[in-house]
């Protein structure tokens, strides 16, 4: 309960400063009753879309025995940004039909996210038991295949990324301002009942650090394990990358930062890092309005979280170096 | 009886690992599982824990293993694998918590008795004072008490150990050996424990299995199965026996040794 509270502190704080924060530079609660209602939902979809990210890289770091995993080691990202990229050419309406079309490009790239993640656990898993190196392996070489794909589909249409559609907003990452409330409220509804459910495993996922014979030892059926977190956090990376395109290092830093506050112990760290996560993504959307503010490009945030996570990812693996350990 | 395994068999696709091994093990009694790598030590030991299929039967408390859940067989019998696994900067608290896994509630709640539980063991082994260090900082014989104790925070009636004593050096071999025997005396624990170490086997063992090709070979007393016309088929190796008045020790016979200093 304790640390359900401090997550709150954690998360509000921070999400009430960026409530303050304007596009011309100024510092103050908006008075605007639209401004306002503009400001919720950009705070809110944020803070929505890093926890999602942080609470997956939690349970990836954890499942796979691996600190450098992150939500889109399973292809979630390829797999979004091709089907968000596909979704704008005529073949997508004979492919998927019209109505998937309709739905627009966030359904896309939910459905694409899950088409790779489901490639991934299908290619890596033998008997019902998924190896956590083999996930690595196939997790990557889906992203490269996705990856290659969407080189290929640019290279035949190469105007489609030429001008600054939402295709390439989807592409490098950022707050979508094109997002319908029903699309908001069905990513934050897979979010919600996906982190309960990472929240109810969190006893469970300390174990999952052991091999598989102490683990199922201790009582926990590790396969059952690992294909339940798996698919609950990459459905919620999903949610969230559906409304915001693939943001960086949110998901790799928010379970580090978090560890540095409460430590190892998972029914503390999920929430924390939830809440850092709720908290970052907001903090750099407003850092690119502020950007933005003294007369230059709108930043999109995922650059931000990479320039702001990476110099403090390679401070820990510098801190840490030897320790980080590795599947096996 | 605690455990009764019957015509136990296991393969590992063509290759039989166990073959038709039957054993029992009491409360309070402490047994160690000799044999040469891949005679099916570790093997025995996982298939007890119900983490292999096979055929033949084993049954803890008279059930069979089947028929026990996951949580209900962790609450009963506690393992120590051969390399426990750890993390960088768990402390040695986080790793006795793990020993409540089979307790713990939805949402990972602890209990009062989980708290109170934890607090007993590290009291027993004496390790109160090291509960915020990480396992990095202590040594190996302390680590190894340390997961042990985590053994002992899952209350079981039964302690299996694969190779305990791999990486400690002599003083914490001994050390850990009458840990063992003191929680079979006094708490009436029944320890199996795979073992590489012959003469210290049969120091703390009441009885030695004796594994060859998947085969138990030898099920007796430390003097009975300590002798060279049982071991040296077995490990294939020369052994001459030397009686101290206790246990007797066994000595592997090194001819080239022989022949250089004669």
């Amino acid at each position: 309960m304790l640390s359900l509270l401090t997550s709150l502190l954690v998360w509000a704080v921070p999400a009430l400063i960026c409530m303050c924060i304007s596009s011309s530079g100024h510092f103050g609660w908006p008075g605007d009753s639209e401004l306002r209602r503009l400001r919720y939902e950009s705070v809110g979809v944020a803070s929505l879309v890093g926890a999602s990210l942080a609470a997956a890289g939690v349970v990836y770091q954890a499942i796979l025995r691996n600190p450098l995993a992150d939500p889109y080691l399973l292809g979630v990202s390829s797999g979004a940004s091709l089907m968000a990229y596909v979704w704008g050419f005529q073949f997508a309406n004979t492919l998927f039909g019209a109505t998937l079309v309709a739905l627009g490009q966030q359904a896309f790239a939910f459905a694409g996210a899950l088409i790779s993640v489901g490639i991934v656990l299908t290619l890596a898993s033998r008997r019902g038991r998924i190896a956590p190196v083999t996930l690595l392996l196939v997790g990557v070489i889906v992203n490269a295949i996705a990856g290659s794909m969407f080189l290929l589909l640019n290279a035949i249409r190469p105007e489609r990324l030429a001008g600054t559609g939402s295709a390439l907003a989807f592409l490098v990452g950022g707050i979508q301002t094109n997002l319908s409330q029903a699309q908001i409220w069905i990513a934050a509804t897979c979010v919600a009942i996906g982190w309960i459910v990472l929240l109810y495993l969190t006893g469970k996922l300390n174990v999952a650090a052991l091999s598989e014979s102490e683990s199922e030892a201790l009582g926990v059926r590790i396969h059952r394990l690992r294909w339940t977190a798996l698919g609950v956090a990459s459905i919620v990376t999903a949610a969230g990358v559906a409304v915001s395109g693939p943001i960086g290092f949110v998901g790799l830093i928010c379970p580090h930062l978090a560890r540095l506050m409460v430590g190892r112990d998972h029914r503390r760290l999920l929430p924390i890092a939830t809440a850092c996560g709720a908290a970052l993504l907001p903090l750099a959307d407003a850092g690119s309005r502020l950007f933005y503010s003294t007369g230059k490009t709108l930043l999109p945030v995922g650059v931000l979280t990479s320039l702001l996570a990476g110099p403090f990812f390679l401070f820990l693996l510098w801190r840490d170096r030897g320790e980080m350990t590795v599947p096996h | 009886m605690l455990l009764v395994v019957s015509h136990l068999e296991v393969s590992y696709g063509r290759h039989a690992a166990l073959i038709d091994v039957s054993l029992t093990l009491a409360a309070g009694e402490v047994v160690a599982l000799l044999g040469p790598n891949g005679s099916g030590k570790s093997t025995l030991l996982r298939a007890l824990l119900g983490q292999l299929p096979g055929g033949g039967s084993i049954e803890w408390h008279g059930v069979s293993i089947a028929q026990w859940p996951a949580r209900g067989l962790a609450r009963e019998v506690a393992y120590l694998a051969q390399i426990p696994g750890w993390e960088p900067q768990q402390t040695v608290g986080d790793t006795l918590r793990l020993g409540r896994a089979p307790y713990l509630r939805p949402f990972g709640i602890e209990s009062k008795r989980d708290i109170e539980v934890i607090s007993e063991v590290a009291h027993r082994l004496e390790l109160e004072d090291l509960l915020a260090r990480p396992l990095e900082s202590l040594s190996g014989g302390q680590r190894q008490r340390v997961f042990v104790a985590r053994g002992l925070v899952q209350e079981p009636r039964a302690l299996l150990l694969d190779e305990p004593n791999t990486h400690l050096d002599l003083k914490h071999q001994v050390e850990l050996g009458e840990l063992l025997v003191s929680l079979a005396r006094k708490q009436g624990l029944a320890v199996l424990m795979a073992s590489h170490d012959l003469n210290l086997a049969g120091a703390f063992a009441d009885r030695l299995l004796l594994l060859n090709e998947g085969r138990l070979v030898a099920n007796g007393s430390p003097d009975e199965v300590l002798r060279p016309q049982v071991l040296e088929p077995v490990y294939g190796v020369r052994l001459v026996r030397m009686e101290t008045g206790r246990t007797p020790l066994v000595a592997p016979i090194v001819e080239s040794r022989t022949q250089k200093t004669s």
